[in-house]
């Protein structure tokens, strides 16, 4: 797939000039198989790019913290978002023979830290805040023409976060948070009194609403966040709830693009030690299986998608980064530590770095 | 030489005691005892006092009455200003952060409300259960600021100012409703303090130490971090924009120094009561000084800004005093939230706790 061997000729400021030359022979060997935004041990920004065995093969510098990569082997790309309400976007080039360009959001925007390329890899997706009105909206860029940005639609609420490709390659799906956010007093939570979370597929080629899903039963401070498509092609999603600790609502369950929205109940045990939030959401490589983190409770469940059931619950110190791997998944912690759950059989590995929210399996 | 074999032993004996490392159970309870609990019980007791100064004006309004309330809202933003970033347990639940105070207000939504209802004169708002079913901005303090200091605040030493202070006391009546509640959720038997005390695997909040002191440690981790985004860097002048004065939170009472001395004062006295800074391997054990020194450093500035928000942002010692305010904060939002965490083993400053 990729060419790691390309990665020996890179020149990049900042990428792969962290390629020592021990690992050197780590990328001849390596396929890319992980992607993570990280703090290094010297307390900078950065991205990181395994192998299988979590072995590293470069290192990508960012000026801030990021949060979440997309990679598209047709467009050769991948890209790095800021953590919000961050300005850049770092592409870079896995294959390392070109250096990273940084992205800067357009005026009166800013990257919430989530996108996704175009099955062809033509275009960049974002999602971003335009925050002088409150309202979530899609940023597209070029992939073909230096990522200039060529439009953007609304996503229908305020305060979007993850958005996946439904498998169709036309829908995506947005979770609009609910949270208003300004750049101007940082990551303060304006709205909380008066949230509207709601799941919104929106046709990719027209921007044009297909569906929202709202959660009823005065849940609307439950901020629906982070997302994974199972095997039936429903969308797991993990909320955040911003309302008193002592409520304890249910935190995880799916939409379809046919309009039903619905919470699993997890046992009460499981949910309270997730402390009303979820911070990544993944699907197995079957389909089969969905994982949820809680880097507050530092727990990690594994769901029985089709029984909606639990079918494995795992305490992880700070533990949030979630990504199939072999029939179950790896999950990366903000202390640094990599291991295997449910099915994964991988050696735990500690780095010297710490994994920030989210774990991309290339 | 008995002196001297005195001195040594006393020497010895105090040497043994300090080198004795604090343990979790007793930083816990210094924070929640000497700290936490005084400070919700002061705010409490002074929003009660300013509901009686907005009855007793209602009833006979004076220039003297209005001074007095005005008096006490200050202390009341004082008291406020040391319990605003106590952002878990009862101050979490009903809406009570935003009713007590809805800021940053980015959209001046609050400020049309409450004008709204001033010039309506809309009699819903003068008793505290119908003040209760309004908008969150309409509430607290941000909305009395207004009632006691914002346009036609005169009128309020007059009879024809009635329903403006109708409206005044009840939000004080509110107030002192919200600071009774965190009195009580702060004093409930196996309620937060408890199980911050005393964390156990049964609890639902606080299972270990560590849970508990991330909880700690992330109060004022998080307190710096929302007083520099939402109190200080919003109205200071940046390189490309001047001072916005107006976005200070209560510029119009003239109390926006006394808000964030208030928690400054509190954040350090948490800090250093629990004595949380020195349960640190020896090799950090300069950062409980340094902490302090910061939030010393950070007093002294706020010392030097005197003059109401709008001329300070315009003088240029007071308006440099309160740009290294900023910076010092920035500062301390680091060493604790970082520095101290990483020293005390905890993930405060991280994947977990951030929201995203």
């Amino acid at each position: 797939m990729w060419q790691r061997r390309a990665f020996l000729k890179a020149a990049g400021a900042g990428f792969a000039a962290s390629l020592l030359p021990r690992r050197a022979v780590a990328l001849e060997r390596s396929e890319l198989v992980f992607a993570s935004a990280v703090q290094t041990a010297r307390g900078g920004y950065g991205a990181v790019l395994l192998g299988e065995a979590g072995e590293l093969i470069a290192e990508i510098a960012l000026p801030d913290r990021g949060h979440d990569i997309t990679i598209s082997p047709q467009a050769g790309r991948g890209v790095v978002f800021a953590r919000q309400p961050g300005t850049f976007a770092v592409v870079f080039d896995p294959a390392g023979t070109v250096a990273p360009v940084t992205l800067t959001s357009i005026a009166g925007r800013h990257f919430f830290g989530h996108g996704l390329f175009s099955p062809d890899g033509t275009l960049l997706y974002a999602t971003e805040n335009d925050f002088d009105a409150a309202q979530g909206v899609v940023g597209i860029y070029d992939a073909t023409g230096g990522y200039r940005r060529i439009g953007e639609f609304p996503t229908y609420g305020t305060g979007p976060h993850e958005m996946l490709l439904m498998p169709d390659g036309v829908t995506l799906v947005v979770a609009n948070g609910g949270i208003e956010t300004h750049p101007d007093f940082g990551r303060a939570e304006l709205n909380l009194d008066s949230m509207d979370p709601s799941v919104v597929f929106i046709d990719r080629r027209d921007g044009a609403l297909v569906g929202q899903l709202r959660l009823d039963g005065g849940l609307h401070q439950l901020s629906i966040r982070h997302m994974a498509i199972d095997a039936q092609s429903r969308v797991w999603f993990g909320c955040q709830y911003k309302g008193a600790a002592a409520d304890a609502p249910q935190l995880v369950g799916y939409a379809t693009q046919d309009g039903a929205i619905v919470l699993v109940d997890l046992p009460a045990e499981t949910l309270a030690e997730l402390r009303n939030y979820v911070g990544s959401v993944a699907a197995s490589a079957d389909g089969t299986t969905i994982a949820v983190s809680s880097p507050e409770g530092n727990l990690l469940v594994a769901i029985d998608a089709g029984a909606g059931r639990p079918s494995l619950t795992q305490t992880l110190r700070s533990g949030c980064g979630l990504a199939a791997d072999g029939a179950g998944f790896v999950a990366t912690s903000g202390l640094g530590e990599m291991i295997g759950i449910a099915g994964a059989s991988r050696a735990p590995r500690q780095f010297d770095f710490q994994f920030d929210n989210h774990m991309l399996r290339v | 030489m008995r002196l001297i074999l005195l001195v040594m032993t006393m020497l010895c004996w105090t040497t043994a005691a300090r080198a004795e490392p604090i343990k979790p159970a007793e930083i816990l309870q210094a924070a929640v005892v000497n700290v936490i609990r005084p400070e919700v019980l002061r705010f409490d007791a002074t929003s009660r006092g300013l509901s009686s100064a907005m009855k007793a004006l209602c009833a006979s309004p004076s220039p003297n009455g209005k001074a007095i309330a005005d008096a006490q809202f200050g202390l009341v933003v004082a008291a406020y200003g040391q319990i605003a970033y106590l952002r878990l347990g009862p101050m979490m639940e009903d809406n009570r952060a935003d009713r007590l105070l809805f800021w940053p207000d980015r959209r001046g939504i609050g400020l049309k409300q409450v004008q709204a209802i001033l010039s309506n004169q809309d009699n819903s708002v003068t008793s505290l259960a119908g003040l209760r079913s309004k908008s969150v901005a309409v509430q607290g303090l941000g909305a009395l600021d207004y009632v006691l200091s914002g346009t036609d605040a005169d009128t309020l030493t007059r009879p024809q100012g009635e329903f403006r202070c109708a409206y005044g006391a009840a939000i004080a009546d509110n107030i002192a409703d919200i600071a009774g509640a965190l009195v009580a959720g702060w004093f409930a038997p196996d309620g937060i303090a408890d199980h911050l005390m005393m964390p156990q695997p049964t609890n639902v909040d606080y299972r270990s130490d560590t849970e508990a002191l991330e909880a700690l440690v992330g109060l004022v981790s998080h307190g710096l971090e929302a007083m520099r985004d939402q109190q200080l860097n919003p109205f200071l002048a940046a390189a490309d924009a001047p001072a916005k004065p107006k976005l200070a939170p209560f510029w119009r009472s003239g109390q926006t120094m006394t808000l964030l001395s208030g928690s400054i004062m509190s954040m350090r006295q948490l800090i250093g009561e629990s004595r949380v800074a020195t349960a640190v391997a020896e090799k950090d054990k300069g950062l409980a000084d340094s902490i302090d020194f910061e939030f010393r450093n950070a007093l002294r500035a706020l010392g030097l800004v005197t003059l109401p928000v709008e001329q300070a942002v315009a003088d240029q010692k007071q308006a440099a005093a309160l740009s290294y305010l900023a910076l010092v904060t920035d500062s301390l939002h680091g060493m604790v939230g970082e520095q101290l965490s990483a020293a005390l083993g905890l993930s405060v400053g991280f994947s977990a706790l951030d929201g995203d």
